[in-house]
């Protein structure tokens, strides 16, 4: 009897963990669905910078800002690593984390002085662990970052990008492609490009557009504008609004991803946990039997040694 | 040709719609009669069929009207767009009016006072905080 009680109480662990992972699939697709909704609804903000920069861009597209500016030497970087707070979502951190070193360890060879800004218990722990030194460390963009968060950490590096304080501005984060699809990318924010802004974050997400979207601006007939200042002091002001938007929608991509993986992680894990139950079972009414037949044999053994 | 004013869908001049879109989400979007929008330099309204538009936005308080009701808005810099009787708004931040705490905005007017400035770009920092602080503070007052 000691072997299939044995099996037993596996098997009652393995079903334990099973609810537990089913229920964490569960909340992360609750989160998920929460998540892409907020990043459905900021694209409605990238949209409409795109549209107004494609209206002034017939003007003229040589702005001068000092975000746009390429310094010829890059001296000093800036990389962010955006994170998870919590794990158990798979091959989320390790690739981001994966992609962040490498760009690090480029930076040293290419003797650039890069600080280091993590996003996420995950990644803080990380570079904790490998003695790497990190100027600052968030833990407060969980999965609903803020705009408000998010702009003072923008405000922080214009200023230090225009202080010449850094040369370059990089984030490791996961990109969101689809939901089938996501990966780990470090993207340079600053020094933007014209083009960049021109096509202001180019819509990674262009599936359901809101309700309030206006109709696709038509080529050929221009509504003639009237300029308040005048076009090019407009641009100017949008490059910065841009750079914020852009860094904004890399959280949000991150907090999106985050969800996903934790969501494939979890589902693997609930089929896993089926299929060890499954075999538990069969282990065990194999067990049983096993148990029973002997006891027979015994009987029978016993009876006929009466006889 | 443009699309403008002709309006083939809906009546000319008759109704504006209001868009109000920060970089989380679409805070608000309604049909109204007039809207009053803080331009870089000053205040602007708008009522229905006027010419498209560009502009710039300072820090102060946008006012929508709807049948003699009005509704008050702190808006945090950005851009206005207005065409075919539609305005967007485009703003970092939009505040109801009645939210926006003059207590505080008094103390980051302060701090934003306070501040040292000493190249350009301190400096110009140091205005827009100025500025953003002062419209706050006499939107938060005014009530």
């Amino acid at each position: 009897m000691a072997k299939a009680r044995a099996i037993v109480k596996r098997r009652k662990a393995v079903q334990n963990i099973r609810k537990i992972t089913r229920t964490m699939e569960l909340i992360a697709t609750a989160r998920f669905k929460k998540a892409l909704d907020r990043a459905t609804e900021a694209e409605a903000y990238t949209r409409k910078i795109a549209e107004l920069v494609a209206d002034l861009g017939s003007t003229s597209l040589d702005v001068s800002h000092p975000l746009l500016e390429r310094r010829e030497k890059v001296k000093n970087s800036l990389l962010l690593v955006l994170t998870s707070n919590r794990g158990l979502a798979g091959g989320y951190n390790g690739n981001v984390l994966r992609v962040a070193t490498r760009v690090l360890h480029d930076d040293q060879t290419e003797g650039i002085a890069t600080s280091l800004e993590v996003a996420g218990k995950r990644g803080i722990n990380y570079f904790r662990f490998r003695g790497t030194p990190m100027d600052a460390s968030y833990t407060h963009y969980e999965d609903r970052p803020q705009f408000d968060d998010v702009e003072k950490l923008a405000d922080r590096y214009i200023a230090l990008y225009i202080n010449g304080k850094i040369d370059r501005l990089d984030v490791a984060f996961t990109r969101f492609i689809n939901s089938a699809r996501q990966e780990a990318v470090v993207q340079t924010l600053l020094p933007m490009s014209t083009a960049s802004v021109a096509q202001a974050v180019a819509s990674v997400r262009q599936a359901k557009p809101t309700g309030a979207a206006a109709p696709p601006p038509t080529r050929g007939e221009r509504t003639p504008y009237e300029f308040l200042p005048d076009a090019k002091s407009i641009l100017e002001e949008i490059v910065p609004v841009s750079f914020k938007v852009r860094l904004f929608k890399c959280f949000l991509d991150a907090a999106v991803s985050e969800q996903i993986a934790r969501m494939v992680a979890m589902r693997g894990a609930t089929e896993n946990a089926d299929d060890m139950i499954k075999s538990l079972t069969r282990l065990y009414n194999r067990a049983r039997q096993a148990q029973i037949t002997r006891e027979l044999a015994e009987l029978i053994g016993g009876a006929a040694a009466l006889e | 040709m443009s699309t403008h004013d002709t309006g083939d869908a809906k009546k000319p001049g008759d109704r504006l719609q209001c868009v109000v879109v920060t970089p989380e989400r679409t805070l608000f979007d309604e049909v109204v009669e007039f809207v009053a929008l803080p331009l870089f330099d000053g205040e602007l309204g708008i009522l229905p069929g006027r010419a498209p538009l560009i502009g710039r936005l300072g820090y102060g308080e946008l006012r929508t009207k709807v049948h003699g009701a009005t509704k008050r808005y702190f808006v945090d810099g950005g851009f206005a767009q207005v065409r075919d009787d539609v305005v967007t708004v485009l703003t970092n931040r939009a505040v109801p009016a009645a939210q926006v705490d003059a207590n505080a905005a008094s103390k980051e007017l302060e701090l934003a006072q306070a501040r040292r400035a000493t190249t350009d770009f301190e400096l110009a920092e140091k205005n827009k905080a100025v500025a953003r602080a002062r419209a706050q503070l006499r939107i938060g007052s005014a009530r």
